[in-house]
């Protein structure tokens, strides 16, 4: 990949993976999700994961799970309208670079 | 390096921050290996790099201090060159840096001069010789020219001439005129053919060896950055 992931896209796209599971995700989970999509390294998703805890996009839960706690992530109704907000930040930036990609190509 | 050994010392590195801060990064990181499982353990540590590079990253994203996270990890634009930047545009720059410290370059120059001067005794005979050559080698390359154009109009004038006369001849013997008519026409498609090889050498070879000569001149003088 050519192209950088700046911070807020990152962080949609964290927001986006973890929206995506009714009863919330867990840490490795997300980062193999997000690794699907982007290649990032192992160690960049904690400190995004603690921010969107402190700014009350995210929140945890610890269930037991084959014998030991484990933390879950879980999108909040706060991380759920600054989601919707990236999607359309999203939908207008991306199809302006189309619209401009394509016009180039058919020159 | 196994888990226990990687999570210690994070701990360790992690000292100075708050406690509840290092021990939910701890958490996190002890929750990551457990998902993992043990058998992807080694592989874990080594897409973490290390301890201190964890740590780093940790400690920058309390900072909050404006920097990126991008696929290769946190970056801070202030203190980093920008990665986006395309190979060409950092050689650009490079290019300029230099010319604006140009001095260098300058001694170079004259350096190169100097020696010239110097040695004077041996460069100019050699030179003489070598601009012989080289003239020898364009005049050469001048009588080819000059040879395949006259080719080139003589030819079809003598196939039309022989023609002519054969077409003459063919009334006292026929025989005879036909085979001078036959020959005429070889001789024309010949000149036509050598005609169009004249065209051609003169429409594409000749700019493109005129393009290569222009370019062996200046690729000296741009090297030495004096022409651009």
């Amino acid at each position: 990949m050519v192209f950088n992931t700046g911070a807020a896209l990152l962080d949609a796209i964290v927001l986006a993976v973890v929206s995506m599971e009714q009863d919330g995700t867990y840490g490795y989970k997300i980062t193999q999700d997000v690794r699907k999509v982007i290649e990032i390294s192992e160690s960049t998703l904690y400190p995004v994961l603690r921010r969107l805890l402190k700014d009350g996009c995210l929140e945890v839960y610890d269930m037991e799970f084959a014998g030991r706690n484990r933390r879950y992530y879980k999108i909040t109704d706060a991380g759920t309208a600054q989601l919707n907000l990236y999607k359309s930040e999203w939908r207008i930036y991306s199809s302006k670079i189309n619209h401009i990609f394509k016009g180039r190509n058919e020159q | 390096m196994n888990r226990k050994q990687f999570l210690y010392e994070l701990e360790q590195l992690l000292k100075d921050i708050p406690d509840n801060e290092r021990a939910e990064a701890i958490q996190y990181y002890n929750d990551y290996f457990d998902d993992a499982g043990a058998e992807n353990e080694a592989q874990v540590i080594e897409e973490l790099e290390s301890p201190e590079q964890v740590a780093e990253t940790i400690r920058e994203g309390m900072s909050e201090s404006g920097g990126e996270y991008t696929e290769n990890g946190y970056k801070d634009a202030r203190f980093q060159n920008c990665q986006q930047v395309s190979a060409e545009y950092q050689k650009e720059s490079k290019e300029k840096g230099s010319q604006k410290h140009g001095n260098p370059d300058m001694w170079k120059f004259w350096c190169i001069v100097l020696l010239c001067i110097l040695l004077c005794p041996i460069i100019l005979p050699l030179g003489a010789a070598l601009l012989a050559v080289v003239f020898a080698v364009i005049i050469g390359i001048l009588g080819i020219g000059i040879g395949a154009v006259a080719a080139a109009i003589a030819l079809p004038v003598a196939g039309i001439a022989t023609i002519g006369y054969g077409i003459y001849k063919l009334f006292l013997f026929p025989a005879a005129g036909i085979a001078l008519g036959g020959i005429g026409c070889l001789i024309l498609a010949a000149g036509i053919l050598v005609f169009l090889l004249v065209l051609w050498i003169f429409s594409k070879m000749l700019p493109g060896m005129i393009r290569g000569i222009i370019f062996l001149i200046r690729y000296p003088l741009r090297k030495a950055g004096i022409i651009r």
